[in-house]
């Protein structure tokens, strides 16, 4: 169905590319200083595309179309969460956390309450999240490598997570803005283009990209439709999961100030709009012109295997190509921006941030995940990613909304929000794994528990906080005055 | 030329911590409590902006999913094939998302515009 040849080169293609522009990277930024430099003057625009290019994931480049022939209508529901999760961010956090100066969550928890403990729960939260987010990216990997060049699934993760860790320990990737916003603009494009194309052909011979509607009538499956609850949770767990990305966050420190801090985000939001029209135009098609993967467990491959069935030939090959190749940029993006905040973490916390620290904490940061890929089976990306959101939304979340709006907020507080956030979250989520899934059961509750969960977090961190009221971290003022109150006109934040 | 690389690393770790310095609150001259006051009050105002704006947009949200969910008929109304529902979901959240940041952004601008005004004449 797909030119084996053709997909590989394209695969090869993408990579050899980011090798190169890695290393090269490396002679034009080398000191903490180009960075902070750089800092200053990167715009907007630029650093909103940055954003975006590392945003996109698997989950929304394959997931999103998949999702829509699985379950329809469901699936629209994704990419608003995805989209308005920047909209929360925008809102509650995009400015006060320029303005702290922190690059990552574990330096906002101890700028905000001064404690090394809280910190390293936070970290310890962050590298879980981290490892979870990169898992989904390895398994649609594998699955691309396998649906187009036949080859097996494995060497698809093995070949994104050794392009990575090279990448990351040659040490370019995370302060070339220039890179990540290339990526989304080709992540853009290879998606709007085939999308165009096929709409165009199927226009021109006069066929209907929805067969006369009749793709939106057809009933699906009906375990995939999920019902109110579900759909309701997983908004929640999107709008709130994304405030708490740490490779998401670590981008901000690139804002001069706090109002381009606001300007990056707005733009940000009618990039991923942009972006999204195409996979849910994908997805329709889908619907109409690939049915079968609706029932067969390929929904995700709906993407890749459309030109070819709708097009043929050269043609289809050559869309299929450029979509496998952005496809591989979006594993490569968003893998090497998480594997960087990862190894960040893990050797400021476990190593004191020493050179070798950040080698092995890389070689780490790798190593796991590319293990629970390798051994776990790929279920749906969407949902999986999903999943990664309802936990950031019950752990991190609360902590960055409270810390940032609350001054009551306490150590004690904090640290027990976030653990009973991770627990009820993450034992909800083994045991929807545990569980069958069969229709009427309370099966929504746990594989979905954002709803419930996001609540018991912040409940928990209030409660605890009132208790321990007297012992609220003492520079209070200052801290909230760094945050909150607006920078001199003419002078940029350090 | 010696193609071994430079220790890049150890730059990319002090960038990620630059901790000591960096993560201390400066210690400015002790706050005055009308300074505090005007703070509390900046916090407070940004504060109602964006719970406002967020609270809006949720119910909408919320409220889409229920008419949806409770009024399957809404499908049988077609554009171009297409059902509503498909049309508000899929393209027309999406400026709306955008309208709220955009008004959002200026709000909070004009907010801290006034908090300027009064504590730093």
């Amino acid at each position: 169905m797909i030119n084996p040849a053709v997909a590989l080169l394209s695969v090869l293609l993408v990579s050899v590319a980011t090798v190169l522009i890695a290393v090269n990277g490396l002679r034009l930024s080398r000191t903490t200083g180009d960075f902070y430099v750089a800092s200053r003057t990167v715009k907007p625009w630029w650093n909103a595309s940055a954003i975006g290019g590392e945003y996109l994931s698997a989950a929304s480049f394959l997931g999103i179309a998949g999702l829509i022939v699985v379950s329809g209508q469901d699936g629209l529901w994704f990419p608003i969460g995805y989209t308005a999760g920047y909209l929360m961010l925008l809102l509650f956090v995009a400015a006060p956390l320029r303005r702290s100066r922190a690059y990552t969550i574990p330096d906002f928890a101890q700028i905000r309450f001064g404690s090394m403990k809280l910190r390293r729960l936070t970290s310890f939260l962050v590298v879980v999240i981290c490892w979870l987010y990169i898992v989904p990216q390895l398994h649609g990997a594998s699955l691309t490598l396998g649906i187009s060049t036949g080859l097996p699934g494995w060497l698809g993760s093995v070949l994104v997570m050794g392009i990575v860790c090279l990448t990351v320990l040659a040490g370019g990737m995370r302060s070339i803005t220039f890179v990540q916003a290339f990526q989304y603009w080709l992540k853009l494009a290879a998606l709007a283009i085939p999308a165009v194309f096929l709409l165009l052909h199927l226009g021109l011979n006069g066929e209907s990209a929805t067969l006369d509607g009749a793709v939106f009538d057809t009933s699906t499956d009906p375990s995939a439709n999920r019902g109110l609850y579900y759909n309701i949770s997983l908004l929640v767990a999107l709008l709130f999961g994304t405030l708490g990305l740490p490779h998401v966050l670590v981008r901000f420190y690139t804002n001069p100030d706090g109002p381009s801090a606001r300007k990056t985000t707005a733009i940000v939001l009618g990039l991923l709009a942009l972006f999204y029209l195409f996979p849910t135009v994908l997805g329709i098609l889908g619907r109409a012109y690939t049915p079968e993967l609706a029932t067969n467990g390929n929904a995700d491959a709906t993407v890749l295997l459309l030109p070819g069935r709708i097009l043929g030939g050269m043609a289809g090959d050559a869309l299929t190509a450029i979509i496998i190749g952005g496809a591989f940029a979006a594993f490569l993006s968003t893998s090497s921006g998480l594997v960087v905040s990862l190894a960040g973490t893990i050797s400021q916390d476990l190593f004191r941030g020493t050179v070798r620290g950040f080698r092995i904490s890389t070689l780490i940061a790798t190593a796991v995940p590319l293990l629970l890929a390798l051994g776990t089976s790929s279920f749906a990306l969407a949902g999986a990613i999903g999943s990664v959101f309802a936990f950031t939304a019950s752990t991190i979340c609360p902590l960055l909304l409270l810390g940032i709006w609350w001054r009551g907020l306490t150590v004690a507080g904090a640290v027990s929000g976030m653990l009973a956030g991770a627990l009820a979250c993450g034992s909800a989520l083994m045991l929807a794994a545990a569980l069958p899934n069969e229709p009427d059961s309370f099966h929504a509750l746990v594989s979905q528990p954002a709803a419930w969960c996001v609540p018991l977090a912040f409940l928990v961190m209030i409660t605890v906080s009132l208790c321990t009221r007297h012992r609220a971290p003492g520079r209070i003022d200052a801290v909230m005055a760094r945050l909150h109150v607006p920078e001199a006109l003419d002078e940029p934040l350090p | 030329m010696d193609r071994r690389l430079p220790p890049p690393t150890g730059t990319r770790v002090r960038v990620s911590a630059p901790a000591g310095t960096m993560l201390n609150i400066a210690r400015r001259s002790t706050p005055d409590a009308a300074d505090t006051f005007y703070v509390h009050s900046l916090i407070r105002s940004q504060l109602r902006l964006a719970v406002s704006v967020a609270l809006g947009f949720l119910l909408l949200l919320v409220g889409l999913a229920v008419m949806v969910f409770t009024w399957p008929e809404i499908n049988n109304i077609r554009l171009a094939t297409v059902p509503l529902p498909w049309w508000i979901l899929g393209v027309g959240v999406y400026p709306l998302i955008l309208i709220s940041a955009f008004l959002y952004n200026k709000t909070a601008a004009r907010n801290e515009a006034k908090y300027r005004s009064i504590a730093k004449p």
